[in-house]
């Protein structure tokens, strides 16, 4: 196979790649609904705020 | 007196294997299928969500043209990279059945030089390393280390 299936736009990859381990992270790690729910979200918006971070830090560096 | 204790602590060590060799297994469970681990621990929920996460983004990573590691042969691009690919292939076994079943289809062969192969290769790569952490788990339950 020399093309992909599809392809994703930028975000849109980050965005899942952080809800799937963000959630496995959760039933990892926490018990009970509402720890579950508290946890997930605090995991899910770091690792977006920090990819998000990381490409802006990295937006004055030439490819 | 004596002897009673003996017998006491032999049924203590046996049990002990008998969890030991009950979590190896079940750990081994849920490397080959996501989740199935935790299916036979009756920890129904974490089986639903380990299950559909990693058969996603390993789905989605081939879906993006991952390129599939393979077991290094060739060594003349130097010891890092042979490191690199080594780890890469260790981490893509964490998913052995999609793994298996991409490689039968002929998928992964290829590294595609964009974007979207590199994103699919990082997916499939991270599916196998949480379905590591997974069956890690079932054998920490299934052992009485956890919930």
């Amino acid at each position: 196979m020399d093309e992909p299936l599809f392809q994703l736009p930028h975000l849109a990859s980050m965005t899942l790649f952080a809800f799937f381990v963000s959630l496995v992270f959760t039933f990892l790690t926490k018990y009970g609904w509402k720890a579950r729910a508290k946890y997930f979200l605090w995991c899910f918006f770091v690792f977006l705020a920090v990819g998000i971070g990381l490409g802006w830090l990295m937006y004055p560096f030439p490819r | 007196m004596g002897e009673a204790e003996t017998t006491t602590s032999e049924v203590k060590a046996a049990s002990r294997a008998g969890g030991a060799l009950r979590g190896w297994l079940l750990g081994l469970l849920g490397w080959l299928v996501p989740g199935l681990g935790h299916l036979v621990l009756r920890k129904y929920d974490r089986a639903i969500v380990f299950f559909v996460s990693v058969t996603a983004m390993a789905g989605l990573g081939l879906g993006m043209g991952a390129k599939l590691y393979g077991p290094v042969i060739d060594r003349s691009q130097g010891a890092f990279v042979t490191l690199l690919h080594t780890l890469g292939f260790i981490g893509d076994l964490g998913v052995v059945l999609y793994y298996t079943l991409a490689k039968l289809a002929g998928m992964g062969e290829h590294y595609l030089p964009r974007a979207s192969g590199d994103y699919g290769t990082v997916f499939f790569l991270c599916a196998g390393l949480l379905n590591l952490l997974t069956a890690l788990d079932a054998y920490d339950i299934a052992v009485g280390k956890k919930e």
